[in-house]
């Protein structure tokens, strides 16, 4: 894919990168005892499984670079009783939500609400920022539903 | 800022000897705002600007201490402009007539947000002016000088929001014909919503299949490896690429197969990444059919994307 001259970047690793790390998470999965008995209910599967999506895209998409993806891993590691730290602008943050309430468009806001609450991360972001990284989720989230439709096309009996 | 061009069109106008000494260190050049300032205007509106200034000095002072200019000695006499309004006002249709023309150009060209941010907020600048008389200096000043730089601060963000807009519209199918932000904003959360609803019936699918397949991660970097290889990528390259996910994963394999003492495979997995031994060693296992499928899975995966570089691969890892 030729990427063009952007100044807001939002380049995303190739579908390969996706790939790799979702069969790593699912192999990990596996591993896992409660994983492959089969008195194993399906809906608790399921939701492995979407973790694991997720997971997996997090960390293709360049893990701690992009604010959706930290703090996805972040709250799957909390799931985990895990504590991991990522490098925190902590003065940042909080410079940005003071500035934010004076910076309110009444047309935008409603949607940006909403993007807010879709978007994993989206909470402390102006609505600039927060556009860019819907911009850049989109489009690893169309990469790995890419993958999904692969795998699923290449496992399903026929 | 903007206005100091229109004071020194005025001069010019009037008479090119007569540049009162205060004015002639303005530029002319960067007043293509105040020319269109004045050119808003219709002409007889400019003419009474002209006029405005007549009558005192010192409401003409007021007046150019009340925009925010520093233009500490009056334009000395201003009663004489008052008799030179006709030739004036030709000479000023004139040069209307010549810089209207660039103005348009300018609006038109001038969708990079400097541009726009510039002639926008020109305007305004002319309402003040037209609402001068009678106001006091120093609080207007202030006043003026904050109240532009939110304006301009506002504009900053509109456009930065609107090229993030562009963007997202590339991206989201069927944006581009949508007119509106909110709509288009509307579909875009429509489409993240779509494509999370797509995650879950795929992981749904996923986990049906899944009970099907022995999910050997082993044999499928393996054969990832043989649709991939063509000679140029070598084993140790890729070891060097992804030591320690591939050792981790493939300890934990180890540790599962010691722990739960499963039916027999190959208790060492060395990985050298040549393709001859691992489709020896898979043969051998006996799984052809789960192995020929997830061979497929992945010839699927990588048929369709590009080459895998390593240089790519120790970048994402």
């Amino acid at each position: 894919m030729a990427s063009a001259y952007n100044p807001i970047y939002t380049d995303v690793p190739e579908k390969d990168v996706f790939a790799l790390h979702f069969l790593q998470t699912l192999s990990n999965l596996r591993t896992q005892n409660s994983f492959s008995s089969p008195d194993n209910k399906t809906s608790d599967r399921v939701k492995k499984i979407k973790k694991a999506a997720y997971v997996s895209m997090a960390r293709a998409a360049g893990g701690a670079n992009r604010l959706w993806s930290r703090s996805l891993l972040h709250q799957a590691a909390k799931r985990n009783n895990k504590n991991v730290r990522f490098l925190r602008r902590k003065r940042r943050v909080t410079w940005l939500m003071r500035r934010r309430s004076n910076r309110g468009d009444p047309i935008e806001d409603v949607a940006a609400e909403r993007l807010r609450n879709l978007v994993p991360g989206g909470g402390g972001m102006e609505t600039s920022k927060l556009m860019e990284e819907t911009a850049h989720y989109i489009k690893c989230l169309s990469m790995q539903v890419k993958v999904m439709q692969c795998l699923v096309d290449g496992l399903s009996p026929k | 800022m903007d206005l100091t061009g229109a004071f020194g069109a005025r001069s010019a106008a009037v008479g090119p000897c007569r540049e009162p000494p205060g004015l002639e260190s303005l530029h002319l050049g960067g007043g293509d705002g105040g020319f269109t300032a004045l050119l808003e205007l219709p002409p007889t509106q400019a003419v009474e600007l002209l006029h405005f200034t007549d009558p005192s000095p010192s409401s003409s002072q007021a007046a150019a201490a009340g925009i925010g200019l520093d233009v500490s000695p009056p334009p000395p006499p201003l009663h004489a402009y008052g008799a030179l309004t006709f030739p004036s006002n030709a000479a000023l249709m004139e040069r209307a007539a010549r810089f209207s023309v660039m103005a348009n150009e300018q609006q038109q060209n001038g969708n990079v947000s400097g541009e726009t941010t510039t002639t926008s907020s020109v305007p305004s600048n002319s309402d003040r002016v037209k609402t001068e008389p009678g106001e006091t200096d120093s609080s207007q000043l202030e006043n003026n000088r904050c109240g532009k730089r939110k304006e301009l601060d506002k504009k900053a963000r509109r456009e930065k929001i609107n090229a993030r807009m562009k963007l997202l519209q590339e991206l989201v199918p069927g944006c581009d014909k949508i007119q509106g932000t909110a709509l288009v904003l509307d579909e875009i959360i429509n489409h993240v919503q779509s494509l999370q609803r797509q995650v879950e019936m795929l992981s749904m699918r996923l986990a049906a299949v899944n009970p099907r397949v022995d999910f050997n991660l082993d044999t499928l970097l393996a054969s990832e490896n043989g649709s991939l290889m063509d000679g140029s990528f070598n084993g140790t390259a890729m070891q060097l690429a992804w030591p320690h996910q591939v050792t981790e994963t493939e300890q934990s394999f180890h540790h599962r197969q010691l722990q739960l003492q499963q039916p027999p495979q190959p208790q060492q997995w060395p990985y050298d990444g040549l393709i001859q031994p691992a489709w020896g060693r898979e043969d051998d296992q006996g799984h052809g059919n789960e192995h020929n499928s997830l061979m497929a899975v992945s010839e699927n995966l990588m048929v369709g994307s590009a080459s895998l570089h390593p240089n790519q691969v120790k970048m994402e890892l």
